[in-house]
């Protein structure tokens, strides 16, 4: 056991860095430093610069045109990328259909699909809730009934994140309602140009238009596009999920956050002396550096757990709780740093063509906690979570 | 000792209650907050009319010579249904520094305020300079010539005389200065729980008045302290509408073929929000019903900072108990955590007044 960085480990660092500093698009990068919002064109620049450095496969196999990289490389570079503040990566092609289509999919669903999402040729969304079936994800109703050839999809999906940008949308759907609820599910890819969909935002309390509702009427989707077979999508659906769950600790970006908020402090005054001299600031910054580390240290575990050939399992739950948990938990920590100076709402990324006399990040300190509520929230609840370790778990 | 309410109060809160209950359902709210006011004037012209603007006034300045139980109690029936009227930067935060100045016209001034004819707006905090009342760069010379920057001036867009806190030779005043004035400029902009609110830029304006020269800062501490007594009401009652708000939602989702409100584990959560409501809310009773000056300006810092951690926590769990729907701005529960987090960081955060409660 070894916490040290090998040789070549510090030369990737090195590679991944310089790799940064050419190819990561500057204009992108002052955005994401200044905490702009970033339209779609340039999240595609950024993952197509990614790309074409061959990238972006860090968490596949390498016959599917992964890096092949080991847990060590693919921590150094995910933390590489966050401390930089470049953008996450849209997950829903690369970290959540992907491993379900070279899993369970066709040869011909691999080569159709993998390589265009490994180029981010196509942006990906979800289409798993619906108003009815949220935590309770097996009750779902959106109906696909088969002719011919093809499927007719009729029904609602919700909270479709970035579903006004994509393409293409993967879709729970039921194709048999006689037996047990988790069975008569099918997964299936639906090319968002098809007649009878229509996506209408979902405007959230931080003011920002990025989830949506997706709506189905008779929509007809070539048989071939399912995933699988027909009727087992739930298991499909589950494998996805432990998927999403360990994607979304984010231990990395909250690092960056951490040291900006602690550069901060040091000219933060709540009283006549800085934030940076204040003990109770300290001590908050403090406990939240310990459950990161310790959170980084989980992350590790399962990663090189996957580097042995293990898929991610319930364990990805604890990551869930735990990274959404630290993610709110720093948020609120730079709403209570803004102190009144946070209240200016110039919208979710602050005040674009008004000059008020708060900083940029005190404008959007507000608008981010509010966004970060729904962490606790989305890829299944943490309560969820918690049942899921109690049982797969626990075995209790 | 006697924890109970007079029957005046009673039927204060009856009729504060009433027309919160049958005027003020959450879309009404929210097209008075989507207007460029971001009030409604005809509420507020009723609130003049039934003598609410009047409360905390002397009989002799004109008022109903009302305490801090009276508002209390009208605050948390207000923020029962978070409403937006500028009652908070009118009545208490302006109408507390005039009632308590020497400003010689200030009977005609309350009297404007009162009837609703004019509104006044507060303006002491300046940007980077913390929570500390003294701490201002804003100065006002003896000629009453006023410069200085204020930010997050409460109601500021629609206010027709502005209270200005600044630096005046050793110590401190207030200058009286009307929106017209040369060199003003306000910045409008809305605070992210949808109230009014604005950057004042004051650029050697001429006072109107300059006023308490000797007390301003002993003045507006006695203002603030009244201002915390009445978001901490408020935030009480929007606590306990977040917690009633969620016990209906979770009653009525179906998962998994039942109730979600069936659910033990949902249920203790819901256990602990009445429980920070109803402890607060003693706590708030214990402040009230303190009479030693000193001794409760300390319970009113520790209450700031027990409603700040109490209020906090108990908006984000209705949000979180109402699943994906709470995020949305369509529900009216992510706006009373919003409201619940303003009035957590307002006048300073829950440390800050940690600290001053341990200091006194």
């Amino acid at each position: 056991m070894d916490l040290n960085f090998s040789k070549e480990d510090l030369e990737f660092r090195d590679e991944v860095r310089e790799f940064l500093d050419k190819e990561y698009p500057k204009h992108i990068k002052e955005k994401m430093n200044n905490g702009d919002e970033l339209s779609r064109e340039e999240i595609v620049d950024w993952h197509k610069a990614v790309a074409k450095k061959g990238w972006m496969g860090h968490s596949w196999p390498v016959e599917h045109g992964g890096t092949g990289w080991d847990a060590t490389k693919v921590y150094i570079y995910l933390r590489e990328l966050a401390l930089a503040g470049c953008p996450t990566f849209v997950p829903f092609g690369l970290q959540m259909v992907a491993p379900v289509i070279w899993t369970f999919g066709s040869e011909e669903q691999k080569k159709k699909f993998l390589p265009r999402i490994l180029n981010f040729d196509d942006w990906w969304c979800q289409g798993y809730s619906e108003p009815g079936s949220g935590s309770d994800l097996a009750s779902l109703k959106c109906k696909a009934v088969r002719e011919g050839d093809e499927y007719v999809l009729n029904g609602q999906k919700t909270w479709t994140t970035l579903g006004q940008h994509a393409d293409w949308i993967f879709v729970l759907v039921r194709t048999d309602d006689s037996g047990k609820k988790q069975e008569g599910i099918t997964f299936i890819l639906v090319d968002m140009k098809t007649p009878g969909i229509e996506v209408k935002p979902i405007i959230t309390i931080d003011g920002d238009h990025e989830v949506n509702e997706v709506w189905f009427d008779n929509v007809r989707v070539p048989a071939e596009n399912v995933v699988g077979e027909e009727g087992q999508g739930w298991t499909y659906a589950k494998f996805l999920l432990f998927h999403e769950r360990s994607s979304i600790a984010g231990a990395p970006n909250m690092r960056r956050v951490l040291n900006s908020l602690k550069i901060k402090a040091k000219n933060t005054y709540h009283t006549d002396k800085p934030l940076s001299e204040d003990k109770n600031f300290l001590s908050k910054i403090a406990q939240f550096e310990l459950d990161l580390d310790a959170l980084e240290m989980t992350e590790l575990r399962g990663l090189s757990a996957m580097r042995e050939g293990k898929s991610p399992g319930a364990e990805s739950s604890l990551l869930k709780i735990k990274g959404t948990e630290l993610q709110q938990r720093i948020s609120t920590l730079a709403v209570e740093m803004a102190g009144h100076e946070g209240m200016p709402y110039g919208g979710p990324y602050g005040f674009s063509d008004v000059e008020v006399a708060a900083s940029k990040s005190d404008q959007i300190s507000a608008p981010k906690y509010l966004n970060f509520r729904k962490v606790t929230i989305y890829g299944g609840t943490n309560e969820i979570q918690k049942n899921i370790i109690a049982k797969a778990v626990l075995g209790i | 000792m006697n924890l109970s309410y007079t029957d005046e109060q009673n039927l204060l809160r009856d009729s504060v209650s009433k027309f919160c209950g049958s005027d003020y359902d959450f879309e009404t709210r929210m097209k008075s907050v989507n207007s460029d006011q971001g009030h409604n004037p005809e509420h507020w012209k009723l609130f003049a009319e039934l003598g609410w603007l009047a409360i905390p006034f002397s009989e002799e300045l004109g008022g109903l010579d009302g305490g801090d139980v009276d508002l209390s109690l009208m605050f948390e029936e207000f923020g029962k249904s978070i409403v937006v009227e500028p009652y908070l930067a009118n009545v208490i935060l302006s109408g507390g520094v005039l009632k308590r100045s020497d400003l010689e016209n200030k009977a005609e001034i309350i009297e404007q305020l009162v009837t609703g004819e004019k509104q006044v707006s507060l303006a002491n905090y300046e940007p980077q300079k913390g929570f500390n009342l003294d701490s201002v760069d804003c100065e006002i010379s003896d000629e009453g010539n006023v410069t200085g920057l204020k930010t997050t001036v409460l109601n500021a867009s629609n206010a027709d005389f502005f209270l200005v806190f600044g630096k005046h030779g050793s110590g401190h005043a207030f200058a009286l200065i009307s929106k017209e004035t040369n060199g003003l400029k306000l910045t409008p902009y809305k605070t992210y729980d949808g109230f009014v609110s604005g950057d004042l830029h004051i650029e050697n304006c001429k006072a109107d008045a300059i006023f308490s020269k000797s007390d301003a800062l002993e003045i507006l501490k006695k203002t603030i302290l009244e201002g915390i007594v009445c978001v901490s009401s408020e935030a009480i009652g929007a606590m306990e509408t977040c917690y009633k708000l969620t016990i209906e939602y979770t009653q009525q989702r179906e998962q998994f073929g039942q109730s979600l409100s069936k659910f033990q584990a949902l249920q203790h959560r819901m256990v602990d929000m009445f429980m920070e409501t109803e402890f607060s809310k003693s706590f708030l009773l214990k402040v009230l019903a303190t009479d030693d000056e000193n001794e409760r300006t300390k319970l009113i810092y520790g209450l700031k900072n027990q409603v700040a951690k109490a209020g906090k926590y108990v908006g984000e769990e209705a949000v979180q108990l109402h699943g994906g729907m709470g995020v949305t701005e369509e529900m009216s529960v992510g706006h009373y955590l919003k409201r619940l987090l303003v009035i957590t960081n307002l006048f300073g955060s829950a440390d800050y007044f940690l600290d001053k409660y341990i200091e006194s």
